[in-house]
């Protein structure tokens, strides 16, 4: 049989169990447990809304479709930026390692808002109404997205390896960090080969 | 050609041709001064929908529901993305109109998020205050309730304690 102090014991701690388990509501409103990882997505799908039939051999002034989504997982309300620029096989892509987006100029670009938790997809359409192609060059002169037309002047030698004239149609996302006050590359880009045909 | 004609033809052309350089600066300048317009009405409504981001993020914090003032947001940004590629386009006059529309977008929304998280604040130290009245009382209960419990307990023990009889255990055969 145990003792009354064993006794005394016994009913001390289920008396500081139960009050911390009444207390618990408004402890909760002073005790805050870490989140999870934060992070953002980002990614490309086809017209299908699949991640198939994406756009590669491309021909002039047909018109191509993707869809491009974010999410977010952050922790609160995001503000992203979505710059759509092109490039030839030489040019620069962002930097993963320097965390340094490339320095091609933007050519359209998104600005969207998502709550935490939460991911936004939108769609893009391109058309390459000019392009013009020498014996071993092409040269891109003009690129339509989601109906409005971009002076590029883009050249592509021929890749006798790949055997085609490649572009490529990459995404970077940008984010607003509050706490500067400056939009900063997220390092995240996505990107789309294209294969300029005759 | 006599003289007096060679001269009226002479100063004509110098008159066209300053007439036609002040059109040129003329034209110059006021392109430039409303491509600085367009950029600056761009500085203005990109500050505004920050502003208006940051008074959102206040509102969230504070336990708002912010998905009407996102989707208001969404359509700011979509402006505003609207009138960087105008004005990366040339198409000035565009870019300003869209991003004054930002501007009035982005104003409507910081107003709304002020008093969403006002609102927010409120109730959010209304239940405060509910919870920590509940958690005080139940607490209160549930120890008077044990100490109570615990002196019916003890006093039963001794009860008990006191109702035992004493035996002797016999060592003869050891």
């Amino acid at each position: 049989m145990l003792k009354l102090e064993n006794y005394k014991n016994v009913f001390a701690a289920v008396g500081l169990v139960g009050v911390l388990l009444i207390a618990s509501p408004t402890l909760g409103w002073f005790i805050h447990l870490p989140g999870g990882e934060k992070f953002s997505e980002l990614w490309i799908l086809g017209p299908g809304h699949m991640a198939e039939d994406y756009p590669f051999n491309v021909r002039t002034n047909e018109s191509y479709m993707v869809y491009v989504g974010i999410g977010n997982h952050m922790g609160s309300s995001a503000y992203y930026v979505l710059y759509v620029k092109l490039r030839n096989q030489t040019e620069p892509l962002p930097n993963s390692t320097d965390n340094t987006s490339s320095p091609l100029a933007p050519l359209y670009e998104y600005r969207v808002f998502v709550q935490d938790g939460k991911s936004q997809e939108f769609p893009l359409t391109f058309a390459f109404p000019e392009v013009s192609s020498s014996e071993n060059q092409s040269m891109v002169k003009s690129l339509n997205i989601n109906g409005v037309p971009f002076g590029v002047g883009k050249l592509a030698l021929w890749d006798p390896e790949n055997r085609g004239y490649y572009y490529q149609l990459f995404f970077e996302l940008w984010i607003y960090e509050p706490e500067q006050s400056a939009l900063q590359f997220h390092n995240r880009y996505v990107g789309l080969w294209l294969n300029m045909t005759r | 050609m006599n003289w007096p004609c060679r001269n009226i033809a002479k100063t004509a052309l110098t008159f066209y041709a300053i007439l036609m350089l002040a059109g040129l600066v003329a034209c110059g300048s006021l392109h430039a001064s409303t491509g600085e317009e367009a950029s600056s009405t761009i500085t203005s409504a990109d500050d505004a929908l920050k502003l208006a981001f940051k008074r959102v993020l206040d509102a969230e914090e504070a336990g708002a529901n912010v998905s009407s003032l996102t989707s208001d947001l969404n359509e700011a940004g979509e402006s505003l993305a609207e009138a960087e590629v105008a004005y990366r386009n040339g198409n000035l006059t565009g870019a300003a109109g869209l991003a004054d529309r930002c501007s009035a977008l982005a104003g409507t929304v910081s107003v709304e998020a002020l008093a969403l998280k006002d609102s927010a604040l409120a109730d959010s130290q209304r239940a405060f205050e509910s919870t920590s009245i509940f958690s005080t009382a139940g607490a209160s209960a549930f120890v008077a309730a044990l100490i109570l419990s615990w002196f019916w307990f003890k006093r039963a023990h001794a009860r008990k304690l006191l109702g035992m009889k004493c035996e002797v255990v016999s060592d003869a055969e050891a």
